[in-house]
């Protein structure tokens, strides 16, 4: 039996021993692709045996697992080019992090986690264009995050609770401090945007988990009103984009939010907030990959609404994007679904304005999410246009999320835990009904 | 017990040996495949047959304290409702199968088509013998995406738009559903239709989403349930997804309306004793199906195009049906919705034909015979205008005395009679304009035939009531909880006779040409509800401006705030 430090070095260094290693064929992209997609896999492998030897909660073990499988999609969804060779080595980079912050406590879970935010503000900085001036809120938002991390390290309650949670807001993205999120997003190059799509969700939940106790109930109320606005907001928002990283950033934005009122609301999370998160983060790098796709044949800037009729030339991608889209949109038998099913009827929850404002948000994706796949897919079929259904890689990619997904709608319980939250006096006290 | 397991998998199989295998064995799978429709139907008819005489049937693969936790609560629960339900939808969908994997032959997408036939019948078979709300939810969702897919042919562009109409209104109501059975879950604590009818008939909670507006607990879980069922079953004004929907193969257009659509009328029926709680609802029933039924009639009347009428024809019989609901006769309902469906079932599948004949020999509609206009009849016109009075008198009587149907106990079962009469004058106008015969054997023979399918229909109807409703306490309870107030309910019977009786007595005189001193503003008022309904009240407009102006608030919320967009 592993000690449980000795695991979770073990499980931090595998990613950070194959980046070191993939420098080393960094003149060669297709072997530095195949050399970073197999540390993710070891590092996929260590998790899954390493598991039993750690002591973190039970979330840190669902994310642990989460994170690799992520990574393994999201570099294989990618095509091999030079171009690509810098963020492949930082996903392993942040692999390595991200594990270490799930698996890592206190201090040194902090540091870790600080230092995610301080490399994507870096790597915000090294992109930023004149063309996109607004990214510029975005690396302030990382560092304000990074700031707020730390302080979190070094101040006394409920200072410190109050500082996770605003550098919380920043990772598991809430309006207003959203813009970080959005860049990391639309900005960053190759692979990394799909990937750190399930990376700054997953840790940011997890540092909210701690704080959001431990915050005075006034704060708490706030966040909540702040929540059901974030989420109707970039439902709005989302309804607008004409692109579609865009559009997919504020949609997750949308699901986050609900996952930041019921956790306000209830103050507490659980099994199915971890579930839902996950699987929303899944769903979100998944369709960020099947974007990929279509980039890769048709152009990094290509208009969605310039294609249509992939149906007919690319049978298994459509078949694949639309599992997807139906996960995205909160259809059964998909994770999003059953981890919404699972807030909606935690005993924290009451029926009231806010939760008819949520179902209005995850309505509307049915609107951004199917009016983006229709015109992929359905539609004119366009000869004109070049078309190549998936390769094997891709295939393989997109592949494992609609498994991972299936796999979370249908065993939430079992891989997260079983248990509901419960609910606080104040909030029983609160339910809006009477005998 | 595994018979209720394997009836949905010969389903599921059926639908992966179509799509499973090489390309050049398709034809012969398809084939083979309607083997196990056929073996689902002869399956579901021996269900019905056991579950009538041993009682239901209860499987599930979880535990039912668990149900929160759990997203996918997979049990059935097959009572005589989904036996009922069970059969007609595998009997249907063998016809459909068999005859589709003629009419499909040629089709480039042949094995997509018949596995999503086979696979919405898992789901429906799924649905109506689900075991708890979530469950039924669950495949009600997918129904949802399965029409929007099957319904519709998305490699023609313009049809993409009734797609996406089509997804947008079912998912509204996919939400009112979900937000019911939240609610039902934090009043009531379970999801498991016993328990919660139980719970729900003990429990007498109010409910208040706003200071000062309490309703109900059971009303706003059967409001918010109902208009899920509006947008399956087409109820105005969610039902311009139907119409929409034109350009798909015609057997899915038979599955859609003798199966899919009376997806409503069996969740009512399912949550009848919910339902029964709730006077409100079961009277917002009635006017929502009242109204659909009214404008659904109507508006199929001035429609120029074969699937469009029977398209509004479809909307018009989903209204009555609800509106059956509505009256508390839900058993009425069942019986009316399996009616309905082996009928336009029957016509859609030769819809096709006819549409192809007409493509083929084409030629102008048939002129109107000028000739009948010249004759007219007092005593044709006396004997129809008598016996449409005579007529419910005579049911009421025989029906009270003879079948000892308690018609003159219950609000609901008046009301039907009294479309029953409303339909047979319409019949009696129908085949006088048809033919100006004054002859009394003709009209005899025409009220002997009437009258005895009434009396058949009526009795058929107490029969199915009795089946599906052993205890007739409850059918008593529910026609109890739909009655009306005395004032409301006279006033609807004598304000429709009036009109009836008016519209009767105009229609006939002028079909034969004599003149009947109307105010102008009537012909005026006729020419205009005439273009009103040919342009379906203009209700597809108002939605495509709806969404405009939607889509412009957004925009401009998108462009005031500081945008990642720009």
């Amino acid at each position: 039996m592993i000690e449980a430090p000795s695991a979770s070095i073990g499980l931090v260094g595998a990613p950070f021993v194959g980046a070191l290693l993939s420098l080393a064929c960094r003149s060669k992209p297709e072997r530095l692709k195949f050399c970073v997609i197999m540390t993710a896999v070891i590092s996929g492998g260590t998790v899954v045996g390493l598991a039993g030897s750690l002591t973190g909660p039970t979330e840190g073990i669902l994310f642990s697992f989460l994170l690799p499988l992520t990574a393994v999609v999201s570099l294989m969804g990618q095509p091999v080019h030079p171009m690509h060779r810098s963020s492949s080595i930082m996903t392993l980079l942040f692999l390595g992090l991200g594990l270490g912050v799930l698996t890592q406590g206190g201090l040194a879970g902090k540091i870790l986690t600080a230092a995610i935010a301080a490399f994507i503000a870096v790597l915000l900085h090294r992109h930023h264009t004149q063309l996109w001036p607004i990214s510029r809120w975005g690396i302030a938002t990382y560092g304000l995050g990074a700031g707020a991390i730390l302080a979190a390290a070094f101040a006394d309650l409920p200072l410190s609770a109050i500082a996770s949670l605003l550098a919380g807001a920043v990772l598991l993205p809430l309006v207003p401090l959203h813009g970080g999120y959005l860049a990391a997003l639309t900005r960053l190059p190759g692979n990394l945007p799909s990937f750190l799509s399930v990376l700054l969700p997953v840790i940011g939940v997890h540092g909210v988990d701690a704080a959001i106790g431990a915050v005075p109930e006034g704060l708490a109320g706030v966040v909540a009103i702040l929540a059901v606005g974030s989420a109707l907001y970039s439902a709005i928002k989302a309804l607008a984009q004409s692109r579609v990283q865009l559009r997919l950033a504020y949609g997750s934005l949308s699901f986050m939010s609900i996952l930041w009122w019921f956790a306000a609301s209830a103050r507490v999370t659980g099994p199915s907030t971890d579930a839902f998160v996950g699987a929303v983060a899944l769903v979100t790098s998944g369709l960020l990959v099947s974007w990929q796709v279509v980039r890769t044949r048709f152009g990094d800037d290509v208009d969605p609404h310039s294609i249509s009729g992939l149906a007919a030339s690319m049978p298994r991608y459509a078949v694949l994007l639309s599992l997807l889209s139906l996960a995205a949109i909160g259809l059964p038998p998909f994770g999003v679904f059953a981890g919404f099913i699972g807030l909606l009827l935690a005993p924290t929850v009451s029926f009231s304005i806010a939760l008819l404002c949520i179902l209005l948000a995850w309505l509307s994706a049915s609107w951004y999410i199917l009016d983006l796949v229709q015109h992929l897919l359905f539609g004119t079929h366009r000869p004109d246009l070049p078309h190549t259904d998936l390769n094997r890689a891709e295939f393989a990619s997109l592949l494992l999320v609609v498994l991972a997904l299936l796999v979370l709608g249908i065993l939430p319980a079992r891989l997260v835990g079983s248990g509901v939250p419960t609910p606080t006096t104040s909030e029983t006290e609160s339910f809006a009904w009477k005998k | 017990m595994l018979l209720v397991l394997a009836i949905p998998l010969l389903l599921l199989s059926a639908a992966s040996l179509v799509v499973i295998g090489p390309s050049r064995s398709r034809y012969a799978r398809a084939q083979f495949a309607a083997y196990f429709v056929g073996a689902a139907f002869v399956s579901s008819a021996v269900l019905l047959i056991i579950v009538t005489t041993r009682g239901p049937m209860t499987l599930r693969l979880y535990e039912p304290d668990s149900l929160g936790s759990l997203a996918f609560p997979i049990g059935f629960h097959v009572d005589r409702l989904s036996a009922v339900m069970m059969t007609l939808i595998t009997g249907v969908s063998t016809i459909i199968y068999c005859y589709s994997t003629a009419y499909m032959y040629q089709d480039r997408y042949f094995r997509r088509y018949l596995a999503m036939i086979c696979f919405t019948d898992f789901v429906l078979l799924c649905m109506v013998s689900s075991a708890n709300l979530m469950m039924l939810f669950l495949f009600w969702q997918l129904l949802s995406y399965l029409l929007y897919l099957l319904a519709h042919n998305h490699g023609h562009a313009p049809t993409l738009e009734g797609a996406f109409k089509t997804f947008t209104l079912l998912r509204v109501a996919d939400a009112a559903f979900l937000a019911g059975i939240v609610l039902a879950y934090h009043l009531y604590e379970t999801l498991e239709f016993q328990d919660l009818f139980a719970r729900a008939n003990d429990r007498q909670i109010t409910f208040s989403l706003w200071p000062g507006w309490d309703i109900s607990g059971a009303t706003a879980i059967a409001l918010l349930l109902f208009v899920g069922a509006m947008g399956k079953s087409a109820q105005f004004p969610l039902h311009l997804w139907l119409p929409g929907s034109l350009f798909a193969p015609t057997p899915v257009h038979a599955l859609l309306h003798a199966g899919i659509i009376n997806a409503g009328g069996f969740l009512i029926n399912r949550l009848g004793p919910l339902f029964g709680l709730s006077s409100t609802t079961l009277h917002v029933a009635f006017a929502v199906g009242t109204l659909t039924a009214i404008l659904g009639a109507t508006m199929m009347l001035v429609q120029n195009d074969i699937k469009k009428t029977l398209g509004f024809s479809t909307i018009g019989q989903m209204g009555y049906m609800i509106m059956e609901c509505g009256l508390g006769a839900f058993a009425l309902a069942v019986f009316h919705l399996i009616a309905h469906g082996l009928f336009k079932a029957t016509v859609f599948l030769n819809c096709g034909n006819v549409i192809h004949k007409a493509r083929l020999e084409p030629h102008l509609p048939p002129a109107d015979h000028q000739e009948e206009e010249e004759r007219f009849s007092w005593l044709t016109w006396a004997t129809g205008f008598l016996t449409t009075l005579f007529i419910p008198l005579m049911i009421l009587l025989v029906t009270h005395g003879v079948l000892r149907i308690p018609l003159l106990e219950s609000q609901g079962s008046v009301i039907l009679l009294f479309f029953i009469w409303i339909t047979s004058s319409q019949a009696i106008l129908t085949l006088m304009r048809l033919r100006a015969v004054a002859s009394w054997k003709v009209s005899a023979a025409m009220l002997s035939i009437l009258s005895f399918i009434v009396f058949i229909y009526l009795f058929a109807v107490e029969s199915f009531t009795a089946f599906l409703y052993p205890d007739s306490a409850e059918v008593a309870f529910y026609f109890k909880a739909a009655a009306l107030p005395s004032w409301l309910f006279e006033l609807i019977v004598l304000l429709t006779t009036l009109l009836t009786g008016l519209v009767w007595s105009y229609l006939y005189l002028r079909a034969h040409g004599r003149i009947m001193r109307m105010p102008s503003w009537i012909d005026g008022l006729q020419i205009r509800l005439y273009m009103l309904f040919m342009h379906r009240l203009y209700t597809d407009e108002f939605y495509r401006k709806l969404g405009q102006s939607m889509m412009h608030t957004v925009h401009r919320v998108d462009k005031r705030t500081l945008g990642w967009s720009r």
